[in-house]
């Protein structure tokens, strides 16, 4: 199942055509349904189908704004994407696939379902392909609704993340934010955009897996990890604050650029 | 032969005479002090300090030493420098008199504590302070004086300090003279930031110097001199033991506000406001002791009110532009106030710790010298013509009379003259005469020499220094010669009528007549309601203000409501809020991102 999700991948990223980006999209979404239901477990269940109904939605979508450019402009070239109409059914189908909001109703219930290392897939090796999808078409799309996303998906994962005791639902609501600030400098410099995510990745793995050497799923579990691990719970805390992007950590970084690449465009 | 070498080192011999006692026995253990070697000691230094006195009325020669400099800051230099005019070498003699009978008279009436070389250390070192201040040529060095009294005579009032009120009096004492140093280092400041010296004989301003330091000035002198508004230390000081009172409270600690003032009249006189004010507050001062004294029946507390409202009456003289006549009274009233105090710290002693009057009484024929020089000092009090309170008194109130300034001033200081007059009589006429009221055996015995010549001395000298220092001095201003006969008697006139009057209020205790409780009685007895007024209500409202505030504004509001607390409040109902809704249903969801799609398509048509 692994070598199927990096097959999809592969192919997305490399693609130039939409349809071959299609395919590599459903590629991936039939791969990680199996590994997300795998313990077959009613919660798992419901994550995979949760999962399952918004992608495939997402994918639709995705054709259909493709068929819409392709039928005015006459060529299925990813980077050619010149129809307004098709540009934004695209970017609220890629925020579907990403969990941006207000399209990001489905993640939290979705990684709580998944055991540790597979939500640890979901999070960053699913949202790879259509990032760059983002990125190769960042030219023509509007930057308005891409602001209002990013606006909303940075708060309401803040404002989420506070009532949380599950930690997979925290890290979903983080995951959520951190796209706010991804979506939100693509219009003016795509390349913080594949930075933040880098180090985004990054980071979420270090923390997933921290968290699955401990088997912590909930924050009391946490707790208690410090008597079984004293080291590793001093690295997951400097990871967490990394994540949060404090200062001489690298998560500090993105959010300094990103910043500062608003305040040249006027925005922030 | 260089009489001014001469000036400067009989002057620096009598300053180093004194500081010998303190300086001996740290370096040998075998030369110790002993109350008689500390007396002997400011005997000799009076007798040196009498040389540069005469040398300076023979020749009206002055001098200015300058000891050394203290350059922390390089653009201000604080010049450790002694000034040795008229003021500083006058008074020297003078304080070292009045100091060498107190000791003397200490030997007897602290005989019998067992720690009486520590007291006669505490007063010699309160002695040096105070001789810092008045040769003091910067402020600076005067302050250090200033200071030095302050400490000396908080641990002299609360010598003895098993007894409670000793120990708030003390305490009274440093609080109210710290209020007053605050104006004098707004002043100090002040000189610093503009004149850019802390010399006195560089104060001068030709044009109106700014109110705000002088009145910094005046507060400092409303602290260490008692007058009206931080007054309340000095009848509370009375705790102290009575050489204690002699010599701080009556002759010279009190004394320094006024020096002050007339060290740094140059300044004052040309600020009509600042002379404005000392005028009143003097004024104020005056009556307020008075009528204070009127009704007290402690002994020493009499003769504390008295100083404090002889010292009302400097501040007069200071208001009227006339330092020098303010100087004479300082010096002539340190003669037979110092002398009063000894007379009742000698009856005190004889009736073995009584001090209230009413259990006095005939002590005339029993203890005669004593009596005869509480007699002579009170004439000298009232402004007696020819003793030496005359000169000063009668000259300051003449001048008032033909002044042409402040006349609510003026009534106000003549009704203080005649209650003087009213309570001096009180308290002989109850000492001395009439039946005794003393218990019946009561060991009196007067023959110690050690009693007996400290006062006369002081009597003789209440008697002639009037005489003597108005002999031998040259006003720089010329008192007024002509003016009508009512105004040249008032002081007298005044006088006498007090002293009728007192005679004829005191038949009334052989009448058997209860005293009625009439408002004024109230106030006079209990001082005017300021003790009770200040000493709880502010420091109540403050103390409950800052708790207030502490506790009410800082923790509750601004912690809780808009501080920390209130930001998490906030994002805690934001999170509640968004929580419900997300609520897990698939079709809900699925309905709200068609609904985002079809609003996103609209929005961009």
């Amino acid at each position: 199942f692994t070598a199927s999700l990096l097959l999809g991948t592969t192919l997305t990223i490399s693609s130039n055509h939409w349809i071959m980006a299609w395919a590599g999209l459903e590629i991936n979404t039939l791969a990680i349904l199996p590994m997300i239901s795998k313990s077959h477990h009613p919660r798992a269940i419901e994550a995979a189908t949760k999962y399952f109904l918004t992608q495939a939605t997402a994918s639709a979508l995705l054709l259909f704004s493709s068929m819409i450019n392709a039928w005015q402009t006459g060529q299925w070239d990813i980077t050619q994407l010149t129809n307004p109409t098709s540009c934004l059914i695209l970017t609220s189908a890629i925020a579907m696939k990403l969990g941006l909001g207000p399209f990001h109703f489905w993640f939290p219930e979705v990684l709580q379902g998944t055991p540790l290392t597979t939500g640890l897939l979901l999070s960053t090796l699913m949202k790879f392909p259509p990032i760059t999808l983002l990125y190769m078409t960042s030219p023509s799309l509007n930057p308005t609704v891409l602001t209002s996303m990013a606006i909303l998906s940075t708060a309401l994962g803040g404002w989420m993340g506070l009532n949380q005791t599950q930690i997979r639902k925290i890290l979903a609501f983080s995951s959520i934010s951190h796209l706010g600030w991804m979506t939100i400098i693509i219009s003016y410099n795509p390349k913080l955009t594949l930075l933040n995510f880098y180090l985004y990745a990054l980071m979420t793995t270090a923390t997933f897996l921290t968290l699955h050497s401990t088997k912590a799923s909930k924050l009391s579990t946490l707790m208690t990890t410090w008597t079984k691990a004293p080291t590793l719970n001093a690295a997951l805390l400097l990871t967490l604050l990394s994540l949060a992007g404090l200062p001489p950590l690298t998560g500090f970084l993105p959010k300094w650029l990103i910043i500062q690449e608003l305040t040249k465009q006027d925005m922030a | 032969m260089d009489l001014s070498l001469v000036l400067n080192t009989f002057t620096l011999l009598t300053l180093t005479t004194l500081s010998t006692p303190i300086i001996f026995p740290l370096l040998s253990d075998s030369l110790k002090n002993t109350p008689s070697t500390i007396t002997n000691t400011v005997k000799a230094s009076f007798l040196i300090s009498l040389i540069p006195m005469t040398i300076h009325i023979h020749s009206g020669s002055e001098s200015l030493i300058t000891l050394w400099e203290w350059k922390f800051i390089m653009t201000f230099k604080i010049p450790i420098s002694l000034k040795l005019d008229f003021y500083s070498l006058t008074f020297l003699p003078i304080a070292l008199f009045v100091s060498w009978s107190i000791l003397q008279f200490a030997t007897w009436y602290m005989a019998s504590d067992p720690h009486a070389t520590k007291f006669f250390t505490y007063l010699l070192l309160f002695l040096i302070a105070m001789l810092t201040l008045i040769v003091a040529n910067n402020l600076f060095v005067l302050f250090i004086g200033w200071e030095g009294v302050g400490v000396m005579s908080f641990l002299l009032i609360s010598w003895w300090h098993g007894r409670a009120e000793a120990n708030t009096a003390a305490l009274q004492a440093i609080l109210y003279n710290r209020v007053g140093d605050v104006g004098l280092i707004l002043c100090l400041a002040w000189l610093a930031y503009t004149t850019n010296t802390w010399e006195i004989q560089q104060l001068n301003s030709p044009h109106q110097t700014p109110t705000l330091p002088l009145l910094g000035l005046i507060l400092a002198a409303t602290g260490k001199s008692a007058q009206f508004g931080l007054h309340p230390w000095l009848p509370a000081a009375m705790e102290g033991p009575t050489p204690v009172s002699a010599l701080l409270h009556s002759s010279t600690m009190v004394v320094a506000g006024i020096f002050l003032l007339i060290r740094t009249h140059p300044l004052l006189s040309s600020n009509q406001t600042a002379m404005t004010t000392c005028l009143c507050l003097g004024a104020l001062s005056t009556l307020f002791a008075a009528t204070c004294a009127l009704t007290q029946n402690d002994i020493k507390k009499i003769i504390a009110f008295s100083t404090s409202s002889q010292l009302g009456l400097m501040m007069v003289t200071i208001g009227l532009n006339l330092p020098q006549l303010a100087f004479l009274h300082i010096s002539t009233h340190a003669f037979f106030k110092a002398m009063l105090f000894l007379c009742s710290g000698s009856i005190i002693h004889n009736l073995n710790g009584e001090q209230d009057i009413r259990k006095m009484g005939g002590l005339q024929k029993m203890l005669p010298t004593t009596t005869s020089c509480l007699t002579i000092g009170n004439l000298a009090l009232m402004g007696t013509p020819f003793l030496a309170g005359f000169y000063s008194k009668d000259q300051i109130i003449e001048c008032l009379n033909t002044s042409y300034l402040n006349s609510w001033a003026l009534i106000l200081t003549l009704l203080a003259t005649s209650f003087t007059a009213v309570y001096t009589i009180r308290m002989t006429v109850l000492v001395q005469t009439g039946f005794t009221r003393i218990p019946p055996l009561t060991p009196m015995n007067e023959n110690n020499p050690a009693i007996t010549s400290p006062i006369t001395r002081l009597a003789l000298g209440s008697i002639m220094a009037g005489l003597l220092i108005t002999s031998y001095i040259t006003p720089t201003k010329t008192p007024p010669m002509t003016m009508p006969l009512s105004i040249k008697i008032t002081a007298l006139v005044i006088t006498i009528l007090g002293i009728i009057i007192a005679l004829e209020l005191s038949k009334l205790t052989q009448t058997l007549i209860l005293t009625k409780q009439t408002p004024l009685y109230n106030f006079s007895t209990s001082l005017g309601y300021f003790n009770l007024l200040t000493h709880r209500l502010t420091t109540k409202t403050l103390l409950t203000g800052g708790q207030n505030i502490a506790s009410h504004l800082v923790d509750l509001s601004w912690y809780k409501l808009l501080g920390p607390e209130g930001l998490a409040n906030l994002q805690l109902t934001t999170t509640k809020t968004i929580t419900t809704l997300h609520s897990g249903l698939i079709k809900a969801y699925l309905s709200s991102f068609a609904l985002s799609l079809l609003i996103i398509l609209m929005s961009a048509h």
